[in-house]
């Protein structure tokens, strides 16, 4: 039976975490359906992106691994650019329960900022990485562009824009909520409000 | 003065000494129990590593047994074995 206290506890130290560029949403009324976000790391060419990863607790978490997937395309050697599949070996044989959720995401973050070509998870990816170094930064960059950027991200990173110039959450996803998810409007009527 | 204690009631405190607040497999209290228990103490034990880390008996007793033929300590990643 999943740890449900242990997943509950997990889900509150990430969200009290403002600073380490990783989020994860419930989804429906399971704990063991969530998604994660991570921003992708500066000086990578997936800078300014965010990524989505699916993210599916077996019942016997977390004595076995979370499973983790990418839903946003991501260009990179150990992540499959057909599926989102990773390979990450703490995500495998090398997991512990001493691991959580946000060690696991921002795994992956530091996945993005090393990639190991030596052993791929998308080998078209790594070839490629290896043989075509600047083809490859320039690849990855345009998928960052064209599939991970902030504007394509929903409610979530609005509600954040919109507290990062000082209001309250729950002000903010009430307002976006009565102007039906339009940023703009959703100021307005806090600023006149 | 003389004082006459007429009646008088003990209290008493206790703590594992963990050198630690929780377990670092299910996250609770080392003072209280692991997820499948209801009461600690007693009946919900702590035991300890060679390497000298410290978890919920219940909780390393999964891990170690879902791990064979050769477990490793969730936190350092020594192999494990029970502190003799």
């Amino acid at each position: 039976m999943l740890d449900v206290s242990r997943v509950q506890k997990e889900l509150v130290e990430v969200a009290g975490d403002k600073v380490s560029g990783v989020s994860i949403q419930l989804l429906g009324n399971s704990l063991s359906h969530l998604q994660g976000t991570i921003d992708g790391p500066s000086g990578t060419p997936y800078e300014g992106g965010v990524f989505t990863i699916d993210i599916q607790l077996p019942s016997s978490y977390p004595f076995e691994p979370p499973k983790m997937r990418f839903i946003t395309k991501v260009w990179h050697p150990n992540i499959s650019s057909q599926n989102g599949a990773i390979c990450l070996d703490i995500l495998k044989d090398q997991w512990s329960p001493a691991l959580t959720l946000k060690t696991a995401l921002l795994s992956l973050q530091a996945l993005l900022s090393t990639p190991e070509p030596k052993d791929p998870q998308d080998a078209v990816v790594a070839e490629q990485y290896l043989k075509h170094n600047n083809t490859f930064i320039a690849t990855a960059r345009y998928w960052t562009e064209a599939f991970a950027k902030r504007s394509s991200i929903g409610l979530h990173e609005k509600i954040q824009k919109i507290v990062e110039m000082g209001f309250s959450e729950e002000a903010a996803r009430a307002a976006l909520q009565s102007s039906g998810g339009d940023e703009n409007a959703a100021l307005e009527k806090l600023c006149v409000g | 003065m003389k004082v006459k204690i007429l009646s008088w009631h003990a209290v008493a405190a206790w703590t594992w000494d963990a050198h630690d607040d929780a377990c670092g497999i299910c996250r609770m209290a080392f003072d209280g129990c692991c997820p499948d228990c209801k009461v600690p103490g007693d009946d919900c034990p702590l035991i300890w590593g060679a390497c000298n880390h410290a978890f919920h008996l219940h909780c390393i007793l999964k891990w170690v047994n879902s791990q064979s033929p050769r477990p490793h300590c969730p936190m350092c990643r020594r192999e494990w074995q029970f502190q003799a």
